[in-house]
């Protein structure tokens, strides 16, 4: 399967890591993401803060190159995803012929896990399994740029998705079913508030344990920061001792389809899930 | 089939098809079975009843669901004149009003009724188990079932999609161990073409599937219920046994929260109307929770309180003062679920503007009601128009017709609503079926035939005693088997059996089975009140051959059970002790002849409003005449001073054309000027004495006076600030389009005035609406006039309350105040200042009006005199009382004697006229028969022992009896004479005479002193 890649800023910056599982997963998986041409920055937080406009008109510029491409674009970062729907929505509505764009609408936007979760790689994955991940006790944590809201999004279950669940299923894990799947991790105010950071995240740490939950497996590269990067210092904010590793969805594919690339990404993480793995067995 | 009297084709048929076996239909076929017409009842599933079987208890009087369901239930099951078809399906019609050709597909249910006897072996040895939908899936059933245990028809089916045998080939246990070979899997559907008149639509409503709602974790989290699913629960037929527990860990709940408007008043959900039933039932749960377990503490989240109908606000200030319930007015967005308890975290803002988090062990969401998708095909299928969110498009004018001609609807198919409300649909839309179908009248109808009484001559009495469990009611206080037990040593007792049910068409058949086998010619039923089925017992005793006066009851629910809960042994005991004391009378009672009078067709219709009249002309239209008294010079009531209705039908186009139909109508003669001043007679036999000095005999009577607006003078400057208006007045003024309307810069409007106060504590239902219609108006005429309504509640039910979105989305502001804190008003030269606390900003606010409206009560007239003279009760407030507040709303509770409109309660014109045909409907039954069967419980002189003395003469209440002297050996023999007719059997007579002169048949004094030696053990 062939489609367009878009990676956005962060990919090549601080989650170098996710793309690069990304990259080996999706030649375990046959898929071919061929990067969009001259991609720019969507603009994320920063532009829609600032200038309505340049908000609108830089991921619509994408949208229009995308669409050159002609085939559909699929964008790991949630924020990325995010704006792409929101400049469609705008290039196919009333706004439309003030963008100066031209854009037909004839491709669909597709967030990662959406386009990996997919019945046709579902289906295909069982065969593929090589390492038991059976005894790992994740959460899924989805996080809430890629369901919300819904207008935007237009996913039809922005309360309860399920579609991170059913991949760890068909992959021979137990996800543990919990109420704060989609709350938000803070995002973008990780280096303006880390205090709120601090009293969002330690909820999800919380909650994830009294779960029953010993990591977390999660599709946005800004909430695996969230998590991550901050497990140490709100450790000791709240006088605790949590070790709670932080997975990308496609670094368990990869472990589970036995990609040997992966010890490399997951030693990129700051939270080392090392010792946890060995200890299930599953390295 | 019905059988066709009529000489050659006729081109009406004289048969009615209802469409749906809820509450709603089987009001319609019962009325429609008495009142001369052949009834095809059309039910999806293998039994009739609808939902109100599943529910324990119904708000406001909190009777047994169940307990009054049930008779209707039977009534219908054994009616000759309703057809039922179950399991059933309409697939299409053809033809026009009169004369429609139905075609109707009847579904196989793979066993043949005429053998089933119910005895529940097939569900015994059936080894495939289904989720129990009567139990909301709480619970399972197995692919033969019966729906539920006091289904009708009591006959058990196989559930096709589940079945081994029709999924694999193998099986058939039930077929094997059926001791009357009744299971045939043969069966096929049937296509059936059946010809009727008219149809009515009653297919009720589906409960909004909450997992559309996943936000409160129906489905995810164990603890969360919806209500349809905790009336399960609570019931005692239910899958716990009415035990209360966690469905998580079975342990029993302390902190019990529901969350309201779950599905509806949500236009994201495309559910943008109110349900109108649930702010009511969610009080109800939390009250009868409670009586189950007294540490249970409910929470209710709501947005309004919407306890808009008759009895609503006293039950719901009683929930709150009373049983303690915690109302919290905020809507909770998610529920969140404590991995380890299972308990669920609601986080809200209080009343004091502060967040705040509670954990509840259950939670139940108050989920609302819908048109389900094969409803919506149906109507599609049958031409019949629909609003956006599937509800039946009627008028305000003709609430109950829909836009094909000759199809009706009822229930809550044409908007969310009650049962009260459904009943009243249910007759109105059999009257206009009966109105379209008088000529035809009779000519499709089967005629009932009791076997031939036995005559007893001297035989010696054979009592048989039933005992009945009545599910829990009984059986979970008393021991019964050991009441059967000692029953049957009491002498003269042949036969002693329990029942779980004995009000359940199956009971009656076997009851009647075992009468005969055993030669019985007495029968106690120790079980509930004679006033909820001793009627229906006693057509069992004719059913098996008996004077239906040879039966007795035992109450030993309502006065035992129901009330020594606590100490069942003693309960017991009393059991036993009533149980004899019902076998000493029984023993001693005799057969009486049933006694009947003629039936005086002629109607008195009293009162000539939108309710009066509508009564007048659908009983005129079917050929009955029709005295109509109006107190006024002219008719049409309060509806003249209305302008539109909600739905912007103009009111006084309306009122003209009744009022030309009323006073050119053939059988109708209008009294103007004119009261009632006398009243003497009963049901079927009246005189009615005008003010003219004309009598009117007739058989019975229609009250319609309507009510009056309370005129708050003191309150708020009315009266004393010309700007100061009640709504009837700012409705004259829109009319006219008056310059200080069109003018005014801002106008206010204030709810509640003089309701839902101490003094008149209810809700008038109608204001809400109408002061948003108003406020709507306003906007309309000038978009940038101010317009304010303060309120407690905004009540704008059913499918008003997109007009009250409709309001805010135009800019109307609506502010909510404190009843213990009102509004204050005061005078600004020509403008009006009104200061109150504004309870969402917990801030002081000052608006300034041009014009201000107080949303005033609805107060009754002085009913007193005539609920006197026709000797009909008021209610507390002052309204006419009905004898049932769910299933006889517009029937008092002496027989003849009907009520539509503003008499009764406030309610807007649709559901005045509603009753008012519900009011024919139900007067109809009585009307088309010669003669009506009476009580002959009643008293009797015995002219040896009477000696004229004339004491019971001053005593009886009815006036029934008279002084008579004859000459008798020469001498002046004095003695009393009982009119029949009016006597009640109360047996004042009999407790004055000191000279044993009079008795009351079937209440002797011989047969009360055996009770009570009975009950003091003596004999």
């Amino acid at each position: 399967m062939k489609v367009t890649y878009y990676p956005g800023c962060s990919l090549e910056g601080t989650a170098v890591d996710y793309a690069a599982s990304i990259a080996g997963v999706a030649s375990q998986l046959d898929v071919e993401l061929v990067e969009l041409f001259d991609w720019n920055c969507c603009g994320a937080s920063s532009a829609h803060s600032l200038n309505h406009h340049l908000a609108l008109h830089l991921p619509a510029r994408n949208l229009a190159l995308a669409e050159q491409a002609g085939r559909d674009v699929v964008a790991p970062c949630a924020l990325c995803f995010n704006r792409l729907k929101v400049a469609e929505k705008a290039l196919l509505g009333p706004e439309g012929t003030e963008l100066g764009i031209a854009y037909g609408g004839g491709l669909k936007i597709w967030d990662l896990l959406d386009y990996l979760t997919q019945d046709t790689f579902l289906k295909a994955l069982p065969t593929k399994v090589v390492v038991s991940l059976m005894n790992l006790r994740p959460v899924c944590y989805y996080g809430c740029l890629v369901a919300r809201p819904p207008a935007v999004t237009d996913k039809a279950d922005y309360e309860n998705p399920e579609n991170m669940e059913r991949l760890l299923e068909v992959l021979g894990t137990q996800p543990i079913d919990w109420s704060f799947k989609t709350d938000c991790c803070g995002a973008g105010l990780a280096v303006a508030r880390p205090d709120i950071i601090d009293t969002l995240v330690h909820r999800l740490y919380e909650q994830a344990l009294a779960a029953g939950a010993e990591c977390f497996v999660v599709s946005c590269q800004m909430c695996q920061a969230n998590l991550d990067l901050s497990q140490e210092r709100i450790s000791r904010k709240f006088g605790q001792d949590y070790y709670l590793p932080v997975f990308y969805f496609t670094e368990l594919i990869a472990l589970a389809l036995g990609h040997p690339d992966t010890p490399k990404w997951l030693a990129q993480h700051v939270v080392d899930p090392m010792p946890l793995l060995k200890m299930k067995g599953i390295v | 089939m019905a059988p066709n009297k009529s000489r050659g084709k006729p081109q009406q048929v004289g048969a009615v098809m209802v469409v749906g076996g809820g509450m709603s239909g089987i009001q319609a076929a019962l009325d429609l079975a008495e009142s001369g017409f052949y009834v095809y009842l059309v039910e999806k599933k293998p039994a009739i009843g609808g939902v109100m079987p599943m529910l324990d208890k119904t708000f406001p009087t909190n009777d047994c669901s169940m307990c009054t369901l049930a008779p209707k239930l039977v009534e219908v099951g054994r009616h000759l004149n309703i057809e039922i078809l179950a399991p059933a399906e309409v697939a299409g019609i053809s033809g026009n009003e009169g004369n429609y050709q139905v075609e109707v597909v009847q579904k196989a249910r793979y066993i043949d009724p005429s053998r089933c006897i119910a005895c529940g072996v097939c569900a015994e040895k059936c080894p495939k188990k289904v989720p129990n939908e009567f139990n909301q899936g709480l619970s399972a059933r197995k692919a033969a079932y019966v729906l539920y245990p006091q289904a009708v028809p009591l006959k058990y089916a196989i559930d096709k999609e589940h079945c081994i045998y029709f999924r694999k080939g193998k099986c058939r246990a039930c077929e094997k161990f059926c001791p009357t070979q009744a299971v045939d899997f043969s069966q096929t559907d049937r296509v059936l073409h059946l010809e009727v008149g008219s149809v009515i639509l009653a297919p009720g409503f589906q409960v909004f599937d909450a997992r559309k709602k996943p936000e409160y974790g129906y489905g995810r989290y164990p603890n969360v219920l919806t209500a349809m699913e905790f009336e399960r629960m609570l019931s005692a037929t239910g899958p716990t046994h009415a035990h209360i527990q966690r469905p998580s860990d079975a342990a029993e709940p302390e902190k019990i929260a529901w969350i309201q408007c779950v599905g509806s008043r949500d236009a994201a959900m495309g559910r943008p109307y109110c349900s109108s039933v649930c702010c009511m039932y969610a009080t109800k749960q939390a009250i009868i929770a409670q009586e189950h377990d007294a540490k249970i503490r409910p929470t209710i989240f709501f947005i309004d309180l919407r306890a808009h109908g008759k009895g609503f606000e006293r039950y719901y200030q009683a929930a709150k003062k009373l049983h303690q319930i915690n109302y919290v007015r905020a809507m909770v967005s998610r529920v969140v679920q404590n991995p380890r308890t299972h308990d669920l975290a609601l986080t809200y803002v209080d009343e004091t503007n502060r967040i705040r988090t509670e954990e509840f062990n259950l939670v139940v969401l108050s989920v609302g009601m819908g048109v389900d998708p094969e409803t919506a095909a149906l109507a599609h299928k049958l031409g019949v128009m629909v609003s956006p969110s599937n509800f039946v498009s009627t008028g305000s004018f003709t609430p109950v017709s829909t836009s094909r001609p000759g199809v009706f609807a009822c229930g809550s198919f044409t908007g969310p609503k009650d049962i009260p409300e459904s009943v009243v649909q249910g007759s109105a839309a059999a009257a206009s079926s009966a109105r379209l179908l008088a000529p035809v009248r009779g000519t499709l109808q089967k005629e009932i035939a009791f076997p031939p009484e036995q005559d007893l001559a001297d035989e010696p009495p054979r009592v048989g005693v039933f005992i009945c469990h009545c599910g829990m009611n009984i059986g979970g206080v008393a021991d019964i088997p050991s009441l059967v037990e000692s029953a049957r040593t009491i002498p003269d007792v042949e036969y002693v059996q329990e029942n779980l049910f004995s009000c359940s068409q199956d009971s009656q058949n076997q009851m009647v089975q075992v009468i005969q086998e055993h030669r019985l010619n007495r029968v106690v039923v120790a079980s509930c009140s004679p006033t909820t089925h001793g009627a229906m017992f006693q057509t069992m005793l004719r059913n098996a051959g008996l004077n239906k006066y040879l039966f007795e009851m035992a109450n030993i629910r309502n006065q035992c059970t129901w009330v020594h809960q606590g100490e069942p042994e003693k309960a017991t005991e009393k059991c036993r002790d009533l149980i004899r004391m019902g076998v000493a009378k029984a023993r001693m009672l005799e057969p009486l002849k049933y006694l009947s009078v003629p039936v005086n067709k002629r109607v008195l219709v009293i009162g000539g409003g939108m309710a009066g009249m509508t009564s007048a002309v659908a009983l005129a239209d079917q050929g009955f005449e029709v005295h109509l008294v109006e107190r006024l010079e002219h008719l049409g009531g309060n509806a003249r001073k209305l302008h539109s209705t909600w739905r912007d039908e103009r009111v006084q186009v309306m009122v003209d054309a009744m009022v030309a139909q009323v006073e050119q109508h053939p059988k109708i003669t209008v009294h103007f000027l004119t009261m009632v001043t006398e009243v003497s007679g009963s049901v079927g036999n009246y005189k009615s004495k005008l003010s003219t000095g004309q009598e009117i005999e007739h058989g019975v009577v229609i009250i319609a006076v309507g009510a009056e607006p309370l005129r708050p003078e003191g309150e708020y400057l009315y009266k004393e600030h010309p700007n100061v208006l009640v709504s009837l007045e700012l409705d004259q003024e829109l009319a006219r389009r008056t310059p200080r309307v069109k003018n005014a810069q801002a106008v206010g409007f204030i709810q509640c005035v003089g309701s839902r106060i101490p003094e008149r504590p209810y809700c008038n239902r109608v204001c809400c609406s109408h002061s948003v219609e108003n406020a709507i108006r306003l906007k309309r005429l000038n978009p940038d006039m101010e317009v304010y309504i303060l309120y407690r509640d905004m009540r704008t039910y059913g499918e008003r309350e997109p007009l009250y979105a409709r309001a805010r989305e135009l800019g109307v502001l609506f502010f909510r105040y404190n009843v213990d804190d009102p509004p204050k008003v005061e005078s600004e030269g020509d403008k009006i200042v009104i200061r109150f606390v504004d309870t969402d900003l917990q801030k002081p606010m000052e608006l300034r009006v041009d014009l201000l409206t107080l949303a005033t009560a609805i107060i009754p007239h002085q009913n007193a005199p005539l609920a006197d003279l026709y000797k009909v009760h008021l209610d507390a407030d002052g309204f006419f009382a009905e004898a049932h507040p769910k299933i006889r709303p517009v029937e008092s509770t002496t027989t003849g004697i009907y009520m539509a409109g503003l008499c009764h309660f406030p309610k807007p014109i649709q559901e005045s006229m509603a009753e008012a045909l519900a009011c024919a409907s139900r007067a109809s039954t009585i009307l088309c028969r010669d003669t009506l069967e009476l009580e002959s419980i009643t008293s009797r002189p015995i002219d040896e022992n009477c000696d004229g003395c004339a004491f019971c003469v001053d005593a009886c209440p009815f006036k029934a009896i008279t002084l008579l002297e004859y000459m008798r050996d020469g001498n002046v023999k004095k003695t009393v004479e009982v009119n029949q007719v009016l006597c009640q059997g109360c047996g004042s007579c009999m407790a004055t005479c000191p000279k044993k002169g009079i008795y009351v048949a079937g209440f002797t004094l011989e047969q009360l002193e055996a009770q009570v030696d009975a009950a003091l053990g003596i004999s």
